[in-house]
């Protein structure tokens, strides 16, 4: 009994290889840069992303609001949104 | 924003000030914050609501945009229904 289960093979490593890329640290390498942001509505967000926490709140500066249909809707300084709104969140590659 | 380090700190710094708060179902609210918690539950002072609701022309077939408002003297606003704050422009 004691041999077979010397036989068996060592379980798998669970741990992801140190490289791995999750989306945490996506969003914290986006920081202070363009994003798009998505609401479940349709709308819009485009601005300079200030920060983000666990709840996917974000804070953003320089934000304009884009309708459904894509047309800008309105301007704001700063903008907080709460997360749960939060469809994605992408970087912006189209910002000047 | 330097001193900023998590999103709710937008909103600590905007106490006493006039806020604009995008709720669902089209209503928006400009008023005072008050006080505020990590839900986002609010207290507003003298706040105006704006309620927007679009309507097709019969005859036309256009798109009329109805915009109501009203005046509240104290608000509290249910954390669950924000999509959005703003504090004001301070360059303005």
């Amino acid at each position: 009994m004691s041999e077979l289960t010397k036989e068996e093979p060592p379980a798998a490593p669970a741990a992801p290889p140190p490289t791995s890329v999750t989306p945490s640290t996506y969003l914290k390498s986006i920081l202070g840069r363009p994003i798009l942001v998505r609401l479940h509505t349709g709308v819009t967000y485009r601005g300079i992303l200030a920060c983000l926490d666990g709840y996917m709140n974000i804070a953003m500066e320089q934000t304009e609001e884009y309708g459904v249909g894509g047309e800008l809707e309105s301007r704001y300084g700063d903008v907080f949104l709460r997360g749960n709104n939060v469809a994605f969140i992408s970087g912006d590659t189209k910002a000047k | 924003m330097s001193s900023i380090e998590s999103p709710l700190d937008l909103i600590r710094l905007s106490i006493s000030e006039r806020v604009y708060v995008k709720l669902r179902s089209n209503r928006e609210l400009r008023g005072v914050l008050h006080a505020y918690d990590q839900h986002l539950n609010m207290v507003l002072g003298q706040v105006e609501e704006t309620v927007t609701s679009k309507e097709v022309d019969e005859e036309t077939d256009e798109e009329i945009v109805k915009k109501s408002k009203r005046e509240v003297d104290m608000l509290f606003v249910r954390g669950d229904v924000v999509i959005l704050v703003s504090p004001p422009l301070k360059s303005t």
